[in-house]
C-alpha cells in the first residue's frame, strides 16, 4: 500500500511538468478526436502517431499515446448516439440504446451519462491499477484456452436473453453472425474457408465495415425514406443532462461496467471491444424490464461506455507489468516503447518507476481532461441534430465511406460495408434484430480458436474444460442461465420458443 | 508535428556532419534523383499491422530515407489475411511507378508459392534493399517439469512420452515447418496449440498453458532478461550474438536443415522505371548504411546476415534462399 503510494507520488513529480501536462492534453483531445470519427480508431491513430514520439522523452510519449487510447474510448460514443454509426469498434453496443434515445430527444442525457461513466470507470481502473497491478498481472496470466472458451460461452448465453422480439429471428440472427465470422483463414490449420478462392476474402471479413454497413448505412437508408421531416430529430431535444431518474438507472450499471470492463481488458484476448458488447449482454440479463433495451435504455449506454474505459486500464497492466500486450493497442504501445530503447517485461516497474508511475499518474489527470473536454461538447454535439437530414445525409455517407476506407486501405471492404448496408436495411424492415449477429460476429472467432486450442492442450479431450475450476465454474453458469431462460421464455410465450 | 520533424532532420544533419566530409550519402543520393520524381509522397507498404517487428523496422527506416532524401515518406499499413492482402496488392495492383516501395518479410515466398494459387509470384517484386533479419528462437519456461531441460533434452522427452508436450505455432507457417522437420529427424511428436502470433504464445507459456514458445529475441528479450524463460535454440546459421549460450538447432540435432529466420527487405513492383528503382535503392540502401538506424535496430534485437548485407546481386541471393523453402515445401508434399 505504502509502497504504491510512494510510486503514485514519484509519478505525479514525472507528470506535473508543463510540458508532460500538454501532451496529455493533447493527447486526450486527439483521443477525442479520433473516438469522434468513424473508422479512424485508436489503432490507426497510434501508428500515425507513432514517429511523433520518437523526438519526445519516452515518459512523454508513452504518456500522449496511452491518453489517446483512452480518450478514444470517450469520443466513441457520440457517432454511436448521434448518428448511429459506431466512432470505434467498442462503441457498437451504444448504438442500440444511445441513438434510440437521441431519436426520442434524448441525446444530451446519453452523451453525459457515457461522458460520466466513462470518467468513473475509467478512474476506477486507474485506482485499482495503482495498487494491485503487479499482483493482477500475475494471476491474469494464468487464464488460459479453457478459460476463455467458458468466458465466450457465458457471453453468448447472455446474448440469447438480449434477443427482442421473436426468439427464432434472434437465434437466427445469432447462426448468421457465426457463419459470417468463419470466413477467412482457419485458425488452427491455416486453410481457407468460404473463401471462393478471393484474397479479400482469405483475411476474413472486416467487423468495421460490417457495422458501418449495418448500422450507419441501413440508418441512412431508412432515414431517407422518411425524408419528409427536415430535421433528425425535429425539435424534441428534451433535457441536456443526466435527470434524476437517469442517475438512479445508471449508478448501478456503470459499477458493473468498470468492474466487468477491467477483468475482460486484463485477460489475454480480450479488451474493450468485448468488454462493451458483454456489458451490455449483463445488463439485459439482470435489467427488471429487459424489453426496454434497444429502445432507448439508458443502462445501455451507461454500462457499455464504463466497461471499454476501465477495460483499457485493464489492458495496461499486462503490458506495463509483465510486457504482455492483450490485444492490438497495447501491442503498439509495447512497441512505442522498444523504439525508445526500453525493453517492457517482468523487470519494467523495478527498473523504470519513473516511467510506469507516470503512465499511472498521466491516467489521473488524462481522465480529469477528458471530463472537461467532453461534457461542455455534450450541448455542440446536440445542436448537430437540429442540421436538416438532406444536409446532414452526404456527410453521413462520407464519414461512413472514409471510415471504412481509412481501417484497411482496402476498396473491398467498402464493397462489404455497402452490401451489409443493404443487409442491414431489409432486415430492419423485416424486423430482425441486428444486435445478436453482431455479437455472435465478434465472439465467434475467439470461441472457436479457444475451444481448438483448449482442445490441442488436452490429454483427454473435452474433459479439460471440466477439470479447470474457473472455466468449469464459468460453464457451469451457462448452463444455469440458459435452462432459467428457457423457463422465463416458455412461459412468457406459452410455448416451445 | 511538421516542424518536429524539421528540426529533428537539422539536428541530424550537423550531427551527421563530420561522417559526410568522406563520403556524402545524401550528394550521392541526390546524384541519382530523376528530373521529374518524385512529385508526390512515398508509400512504404508494411502488409502487418502497425506496432508488430515489420512496422518498426519499416517506421524506424522511413524516418532515416526521408532524412536522407528529403522526399516525404508515408508508411502504410495495408493489412489482412497474414500479410496475404497486402503481398497481392503489391504483386498485382500498386502502380509499378516508383511511389509504391513494399518492406517486407520472406513470408512473401511462402504466400506466393502455397497460397496465391498461381496468381502472381514473388519475383513480381524486384528488391531493392536488404534491411534485417530475425531467426526463430524457441524458448522453455523456467518452472514445471520441464525445466531446466536442453532442447535434446525435451525432444527426446517428446518422444518416449509423444503427444504431452505443448508447443505454441502459428498455423501454415515457419512456427509448424521446424517441428515438422524435428518431428520427421527424431520420430518425437508435440501437441501443436495454434495462437495468433508469437505474443500470444508466450503469454501462453508464462500462464503455464503451453511449455515451449517461440517466436523471436525481440519478442522475448524481455523475459529473456528477467529470467521469466529459459532459451533452448535458435534457427539460424550460427549463434546469435545476444545469446551467446544457446545452441542453434543444427548443432544440437547435427543437421543443417534447421534455418527459419524472417528476412527483411525492400521491393518495388515489377516494371518500375529502372531510373526511379535505382535512386529508391540507393535512398534505402544509404539509410541503412546509418550507424544509428543500425543501432536502433540492435537495439531491437535483430541481426544482419553478413552474405545479404555485401550482396552484389541481392535478387539472386534472396531467390536462393527461397529455393531452399520451396525444396521443403516439395519435400512435404506441400507443393508439386
Amino acid at each position: 500500500m505504502m509502497e504504491a503510494l510512494n510510486g503514485l507520488l514519484t509519478g505525479f513529480g514525472v507528470i506535473l511538468t508543463p510540458a508532460n501536462l500538454y501532451l496529455c492534453f493533447l493527447g486526450s483531445l486527439i483521443g477525442t478526436l479520433v473516438g469522434v470519427l468513424p473508422g479512424v480508431g485508436p489503432l490507426a491513430a497510434l501508428a500515425l502517431l507513432l514517429p511523433v514520439t520518437f523526438t519526445l522523452s519516452p515518459v512523454g510519449g508513452l504518456v500522449m499515446l496511452s491518453s489517446i487510447f483512452y480518450g478514444a474510448m470517450y469520443g466513441g460514443s457520440t457517432t454511436s448516439i448521434l448518428l448511429n454509426i459506431p466512432g470505434e469498434a467498442a462503441s457498437v453496443v451504444t448504438c442500440f440504446d444511445g441513438h434510440q434515445m437521441a431519436r426520442q430527444g434524448r441525446a444530451g442525457p446519453a452523451l453525459g451519462i457515457a461522458a460520466i461513466g466513462s470518467f468513473i470507470a475509467g478512474t476506477l481502473g486507474v485506482v485499482i491499477m495503482t495498487f494491485f497491478a503487479p499482483a493482477i498481472a500475475a494471476v491474469a496470466i494464468r487464464f488460459g484456452p479453457p478459460e476463455n472458451f467458458a468466458l465466450m460461452v457465458l457471453g453468448l448465453v447472455c446474448t440469447l436473453f438480449m434477443i427482442s422480439g421473436s426468439t427464432i429471428k434472434g437465434v437466427l440472427m445469432m447462426a448468421l453472425g457465426f457463419l459470417t465470422a468463419a470466413v477467412g483463414l482457419d485458425v488452427v490449420n491455416g486453410h481457407e474457408r468460404y473463401t471462393f478462392g478471393s484474397v479479400n476474402l482469405s483475411g476474413g471479413i472486416e467487423l468495421l465495415a460490417v457495422v458501418i454497413g449495418l448500422f450507419g448505412i441501413a440508418e441512412i437508408l431508412s432515414n431517407v425514406e422518411t425524408m419528409a421531416k427536415s430535421t433528425l430529430l425535429a425539435d424534441r431535444i428534451r433535457g441536456l443532462w443526466p435527470s434524476l431518474a437517469d442517475w438512479r438507472a445508471s449508478w448501478r450499471p456503470i459499477l458493473r461496467g468498470s468492474g466487468l470492463g477491467f477483468i475482460l481488458g486484463l485477460v489475454p484476448g480480450g479488451g474493450p471491444v468485448t468488454a462493451a458488447f458483454m456489458s451490455y449482454a449483463l445488463e439485459k440479463r439482470i435489467a427488471a424490464e429487459p424489453d426496454r433495451f434497444g429502445k432507448g435504455a439508458i443502462e445501455g449506454v451507461a454500462g457499455p461506455e464504463s466497461a471499454n474505459n476501465s477495460a483499457v486500464a485493464g489492458s495496461l497492466i499486462p503490458v506495463l507489468s509483465l510486457g504482455i500486450p492483450s490485444n492490438p493497442v497495447t501491442a503498439l504501445l509495447l512497441g512505442a516503447l522498444i523504439i525508445q530503447g526500453i525493453q517492457p517485461g517482468p523487470l519494467f516497474i523495478a527498473q523504470r518507476p519513473d516511467l510506469f508511475w507516470g503512465i499511472v499518474a498521466s491516467m489521473y489527470i488524462g481522465n480529469v481532461f477528458l471530463l472537461i473536454l467532453n461534457l461542455p461538447l455534450v450541448g455542440l454535439w446536440v445542436q448537430f441534430l437540429r442540421i436538416p437530414y438532406r444536409v446532414m445525409f452526404p456527410v453521413v455517407l462520407l464519414l461512413c465511406v472514409v471510415g471504412t476506407y481509412s481501417a484497411n486501405k482496402n476498396v473491398f471492404d467498402l464493397w462489404v460495408m455497402l452490401g451489409f448496408g443493404v443487409g442491414g436495411y431489409v432486415l430492419r424492415k423485416l424486423e430482425y434484430d441486428l444486435a445478436p449477429f453482431v455479437i455472435a460476429f465478434v465472439l465467434a472467432p475467439l470461441l472457436e480458436q479457444s475451444l481448438r486450442q483448449s482442445l490441442v492442450m488436452s490429454p483427454d479431450g473435452v474433459m479439460i474444460l471440466a477439470k479447470r475450476p474457473v472455466a468449469a465454474l464459468l460453464l457451469a453458469a451457462s448452463v444455469v442461465l440458459t435452462f432459467l431462460m428457457f423457463r422465463r421464455r416458455t412461459k412468457n410465450e406459452g410455448g416451445l420458443p | 508535428m511538421k516542424w518536429a520533424g524539421i528540426a529533428y532532420a537539422l539536428v541530424f544533419a550537423l550531427l551527421s556532419a563530420p561522417v559526410a566530409a568522406q563520403s556524402d550519402p545524401k550528394a550521392e543520393i541526390a546524384k541519382l534523383k530523376p528530373k521529374d520524381f518524385p512529385s508526390q509522397p512515398i508509400e512504404f507498404t508494411v502488409v502487418y499491422p502497425a506496432g508488430g517487428g515489420m512496422d518498426v523496422s519499416a517506421r524506424l527506416l522511413a524516418k532515416q530515407v526521408e532524412s536522407l532524401s528529403g522526399d516525404r515518406i508515408i508508411v502504410n499499413n495495408r493489412t489482412g489475411g497474414a500479410g496475404m492482402v497486402g503481398h497481392s496488392y503489391l504483386a498485382t495492383q500498386a502502380k509499378p511507378d516508383g511511389y509504391t516501395v513494399g518492406v517486407i518479410a520472406s513470408l512473401l515466398w511462402g504466400d506466393a508459392m502455397l497460397r496465391a494459387q498461381g496468381r502472381w509470384a514473388y519475383t513480381d517484386l524486384e528488391p531493392i534493399a536488404y534491411v534485417n533479419s530475425d531467426a526463430l528462437i524457441w524458448v522453455g519456461s523456467t518452472e514445471g517439469p520441464y525445466k531446466g531441460m536442453s532442447i535434446k533434452d525435451i525432444v527426446s522427452a517428446a518422444k518416449e512420452k509423444p503427444n504431452t508436450i505443448r508447443v505454441a505455432i502459428v498455423p501454415g507457417s515457419m512456427w509448424e515447418y521446424i517441428l515438422d522437420q524435428i518431428e520427421a529427424n527424431s520420430g518425437a511428436k508435440f501437441l501443436r496449440v495454434p495462437f495468433q502470433g508469437g505474443g500470444a504464445g508466450i503469454t501462453a507459456l508464462l500462464g503455464g498453458n503451453v511449455d515451449i514458445a517461440q517466436g523471436f529475441f525481440s519478442e522475448f528479450r524481455g523475459y529473456l532478461e528477467g529470467g521469466k524463460v529459459a532459451p533452448l535454440a535458435v534457427a539460424a546459421a550460427g549463434r546469435m550474438d545476444f545469446l551467446k549460450d544457446m545452441p542453434t538447432f543444427n548443432e544440437a540435432f547435427g543437421g543443417n536443415e534447421y534455418l527459419w529466420q524472417l528476412v527483411r527487405y525492400a521491393v518495388v513492383p515489377k516494371g518500375t522505371p529502372s531510373d526511379r528503382k535505382a535512386y529508391l535503392a540507393a535512398a534505402v540502401q544509404g539509410a541503412m548504411k546509418d550507424p544509428e538506424l543500425i543501432a536502433e535496430y540492435r537495439k531491437q534485437g535483430v541481426f544482419f546476415d553478413p552474405k545479404l548485407q555485401n550482396s552484389n546481386d541481392l535478387a539472386a541471393d534472396l531467390n536462393a534462399y527461397a529455393d531452399v523453402e520451396r525444396q521443403f515445401y516439395v519435400k512435404t508434399g506441400r507443393l508439386k
